[in-house]
């Protein structure tokens, strides 16, 4: 119990005044000196003691009737709404059962189960249980009961996930847990195998003071070896209009016995394409390569498997290959080859992706063209009007446009659309070049180049530019040195415009020349043309984007079918990502339950490894040196009503201190009517 | 009767209050003793000295002084004269003067009441030419005059100083008390008896079996017959400083009763042994307690 106004217990002193007045009454009243109290003495001694008590019960009264009015202005406040029930060795206990996938190997998990029965089965009466399953997060199964029961019942419904093992969340968890309880003795047990893996020891999980943190180590053997898939890589090429691919897996072998004689073997599409023999020696690793095969359609199943040993879940890993679309890109310039040469030359390079570049003249830009690109590039062109109209127009509609400005650049006044006007050149012949500088480096055009020595846009001379002025809700992205902005971008409707103030070509500077050209324009048209890679898998435990795998349609007609076969209709309140918790291929369906993409989730690879740490670090570091901020209720916040709930006490302190007042003046009527 | 003699001219013996009041207690003691002589001049025991009684026969070592020579000459035998009453006979008082005596709440203490009565006791036993002595005691003899026919100014001027102080007690002082008093007389205790009717007899006791005709007088204040109190108030005992709660309104009736048990049990104890016991209010005048006495004294004569 708490007291909002502790200074009002001073009044306690004020106690003192019946108990005075009661003894100054008593001074005050002359002592009758008595010849002899020889007969006094001899009346029976029952009616002086019943009359002393009398008044000791008027002073009680008295005395507590203040009291009660100091407590009351003292405002008590409980701490919690209920009374903390049980004895004083009632314990919460909080058992932490480990479901990673590691937990399948061997028996580890039925040993986890029967430690954690036997924890259910020391629980007394009084004492409260909580079940919590915990892999790369922890999931409260059942929360501080008394039953015993339901907790035997979830920990034998248990199963390992494949997720892997992190304990800072499920001490957080339990902390959680044991703040709220009011139980005297707070208890965590934590069954695992306790990887190193899973204990980076810096995540500040601290468990409430006085807590006991009990670790219960499952160490389960196997005369298996355990071999696992930790990742494939891809060797793209084209063969006659079709792309192949070589996968090349990686095998680790987890213990230290050598595995000969074995296989892996690699599916697609549900057909296995190739089986390869592998020998790896003991706690060593090694990469196999399968023969290429044919990507014939988009979002392609694929899976590496190994045969069954002692830790089946990191035998087989998932991936989706799909053939990789070129970017389409409309070059506009003058027809000069040499204004197009560098251009022309960096577009051909590059295979993820392929850019394909058609050039056209300015007046020859089809709506076709617009139709197919994804990027238009104007190359140091004048754009008339209804040019311009039908590019703002088709950068709104999701296209990106990039305007090299050079001496002949020219863009009507009247078109709102570019991130800068485009004024007089400025020449930098005479004199010190202008050099490129302020990049922004968070920007994923500058991305690259953030890291030192990797492009220095600093060394390259421009001996001309246009003097751009930035418009309204453009972004600099690079300046000039005279501070005149270099690179500019805007977002217009759906789509991109970005500008470079000087040419591509070597007329006004040497950018084309220099390494940084390259990535610099390459990166642009990615970003122009919003390529992304599509991530071949995931891990279990992150986070699922649907929307950024199938971009057709509101997420609220999407649905999501799992690995285990269940569908996920993505609410419609907005929420379109998902965590992976399955191993396996989720499948994404957009109306008309047709597919719209197919995301590959592995267990992660990290787990596989089963080296085990010291329990011990973990209880140093969550049970030591409390800071003392995460007392009982530290970490929950109460309500307003339960706040003026708890507070309520006060008023019944009063009332209670008036009525004793009204007794008390009953009392000493009839005491002197008597 | 005596207590009914009011109406006797120059007997309106002044409020013991008044008479307090006085310091010198020969002037009190000679103005209420005068008074009181005066006003009994008539009574027919008093002054009684060498009155004949009888005669009896003469034995070998009989005074021949005393020889009744006309009977001798009627009869030829030898006669003795005997007299009727010892004329100077010794008058003591004990006094108590242990603490509690000194109490009163009508502007006399109990103890002043008992001292004025002494003094006029003296006066009176001393004009009779008897010879009076006086002893105060608390629970030892504080002061002791022997009886003697001189000691008259002796015994006012002892009872001028007496101041009670201690913490009394009967039995010690009366015993030993006794066994100095050889010869017999008349002897008065004049005492407030805060002790068991059984311990007091007990007291008593060795004086009477030693032939001492023994008159008690009880001294009491009228609070301490009445227990007039109203307020709860705490009590303590003057003598042994002992503080008791008391609410008088639930006391006041068993301590009536206890009052009036004491007072009967110790008549009937000292009737038993022939004590003449009188219980005084000191609010009312000293006449009683003299008429008292003197009452007594003709009873003992006629018992004789």
């Amino acid at each position: 119990m708490q007291f909002l106004a502790p200074l009002f217990f001073a009044a306690l002193a004020g106690l003192a005044i019946p108990v005075l007045l009661h003894l100054t009454q008593r001074e005050k009243k002359q002592i009758v000196r008595f010849p002899s109290l020889m007969f006094v003495r001899r009346i029976p001694y029952q009616s002086v003691r019943r009359r002393k008590i009398q008044h000791w019960l008027l002073l009680m009264v008295r005395m507590a009737a203040l009291a009660m009015i100091i407590l009351a202005f003292a405002r008590p406040l409980l701490d919690s709404g209920t009374i903390p029930t049980g004895g004083a060795n009632a314990r919460e206990v909080v058992i932490l059962v480990d479901t990673s996938y590691s937990m399948g190997f061997g028996d580890r998990w039925t040993q986890a189960q029967v430690a954690a029965r036997d924890q259910i089965a020391q629980l007394t009466a009084s004492d409260r249980g909580s079940v919590v399953l915990f892999g790369s997060g922890a999931d409260i199964q059942l929360r501080s009961t008394a039953e015993r029961s339901r907790l035997q019942a979830t920990v034998d419904s248990a199963t390992p996930s494949p997720s892997s093992t992190r304990f800072s969340p499920a001490l957080k968890v339990a902390g959680s847990i044991l703040a709220e309880s009011t139980l005297p003795k707070r208890e965590v047990v934590i069954i695992s195998d306790f990887q190193r893996s899973g204990w980076r020891g810096e995540e500040g999980a601290k468990l409430p003071q006085g807590t006991t943190l009990t670790p219960v180590p499952v160490q389960g053997a196997s005369d298996k070896p355990n071999l696992s898939v930790t990742g494939v890589t891809f060797a793209r090429s084209a063969f006659s209009d079709q792309q192949r691919i070589v996968v090349t897996a990686g095998i680790t072998n987890r213990t230290e016995q050598p595995v000969k004689g074995s296989s892996i073997t690699l599916e697609v599409g549900g057909l296995t394409v190739g089986t390869k023999p592998i020998a790896v020696e003991g706690g060593s690793s090694t990469s196999v390569a399968f023969d290429p095969f044919t990507v014939s359609g988009k979002n392609m199943r694929a899976s590496v498997k190994l045969a069954d040993d002692a830790l089946a879940a990191d035998n087989t890993f998932n991936f989706v290959v799909s053939p990789i679309e070129p970017v389409h890109i409309t070059v506009v310039d003058r027809g000069s080859a040499a204004s197009a040469l560098y251009l022309t030359r960096v577009l051909s390079i590059g295979t993820t992706p392929k850019f394909e570049a058609v050039f056209r003249q300015g007046d020859a830009l089809s709506d076709e063209d617009l139709r197919k690109s994804a990027v238009i590039v104007l190359n140091d062109v004048e754009v008339d009007a209804p040019l311009a109209r039908r590019l703002a127009r088709y950068v709104e509609q999701g296209g990106g446009l990039f305007v090299a400005a050079g001496p002949r650049a020219r863009w009507p006044q009247d078109v709102d659309a570019l991130p800068a006007t485009i004024g007089p050149p400025v020449d930098r012949t005479r004199g010190d070049a202008a050099r490129v500088g302020a990049l922004e480096y968070g920007h994923p055009v500058f991305e690259p180049f953030r890291a030192p020595r990797s492009g220095d846009f600093s060394s390259i001379p421009v001996y001309g530019y246009r003097n751009l002025t930035a418009a309204q809700g453009s972004q600099v992205l690079a300046r000039f040195d005279a501070g005149t902005p270099a690179v500019l971008e805007r977002n217009l409707g759906r789509g991109h415009v970005m500008v470079w103030g000087s040419t591509l070509d070597v007329s006004w500077s040497d950018l084309p020349t220099k390494p940084v050209f390259l990535p610099f324009i390459h990166q642009t048209v990615r970003h122009l043309a919003g390529y992304t890679e599509p991530e071949p898998w995931l891990t279990v435990g992150q986070v699922l984007n649907t929307s950024a795998v199938a971009a057709r349609g509101p997420a609220a007609q999407r649905v999501v079918l799992t690995p285990s076969g269940r569908r996920l209709p993505l609410d419609d309140e907005g929420t379109d990502v998902l965590e992976l918790t399955e191993q396996g291929f989720y499948e994404i369906r957009g109306d008309a339950n047709q597919s719209d993409g197919i995301v590959a989730a592995n267990v992660d690879p990290a787990e596989a490894d089963l080296t085990p740490m010291d329990p011990r670090e973990i209880t140093a570091a969550a049970v030591g040196g409390d800071d003392g901020s995460a007392g009982p209720q530290a970490g929950v916040p109460l309500t307003p009503e339960a706040k003026e709930k708890n507070q309520r006490l006060w008023w019944y302190l009063l009332v209670a201190g008036i009525l004793l007042l009204g007794a008390d003046t009953l009392l000493s009527n009839r005491m002197a009517k008597a | 009767m005596a207590r009914e003699t009011h109406a006797v001219p120059g007997a309106q013996f002044m409020d013991p209050a008044v008479l307090a009041r006085i310091g010198n207690l020969e002037l009190i003691s000679r103005a209420v003793a005068d008074g009181f002589i005066n006003g009994l001049h008539k009574a027919p025991y008093f002054g009684a000295s060498v009155d004949f009684a009888e005669h009896r026969g003469y034995v070998p070592g009989d005074d021949v002084r005393r020889m009744d020579w006309k009977l001798w000459a009627r009869t030829d035998r030898y006669y003795i004269k005997e007299y009727e009453a010892e004329t100077n006979m010794n008058f003591s008082v004990l006094l108590d003067v242990s603490k509690s005596m000194d109490y009163g709440s009508r502007g006399i203490t109990k103890f002043e009441y008992a001292r004025i009565l002494t003094a006029c006791l003296t006066n009176l036993v001393h004009h009779q030419r008897d010879r009076v002595g006086f002893v105060a005691f608390d629970d030892e003899v504080v002061e002791y005059v022997p009886p003697s026919a001189k000691h008259m100014e002796t015994v006012l001027h002892v009872l001028d100083r007496l101041k009670p102080g201690r913490p009394g007690n009967l039995k010690k002082p009366l015993h030993k008390l006794a066994e100095h008093f050889g010869r017999r007389g008349v002897v008065v205790i004049v005492s407030d008896f805060y002790e068991e009717p059984e311990a007091i007899l007990d007291a008593v006791s060795p004086l009477r079996f030693r032939g001492q005709d023994l008159i008690a007088f009880h001294v009491l204040d009228p609070t301490e017959l009445e227990f007039g109190f109203s307020d709860a108030q705490p009590f303590e005992d003057l003598e042994s400083g002992e503080q008791m709660p008391v609410v008088p309104e639930a006391f006041r009736e068993e301590y009536r009763s206890l009052v009036t048990a004491h007072i009967d049990a110790l008549t009937r104890s000292f009737a038993g042994v022939r004590v003449d016991y009188t219980m005084l209010d000191i609010s009312k005048p000293l006449d009683f307690a003299l008429y008292r006495y003197l009452g007594s004294r003709a009873k003992m004569m006629k018992v004789r």
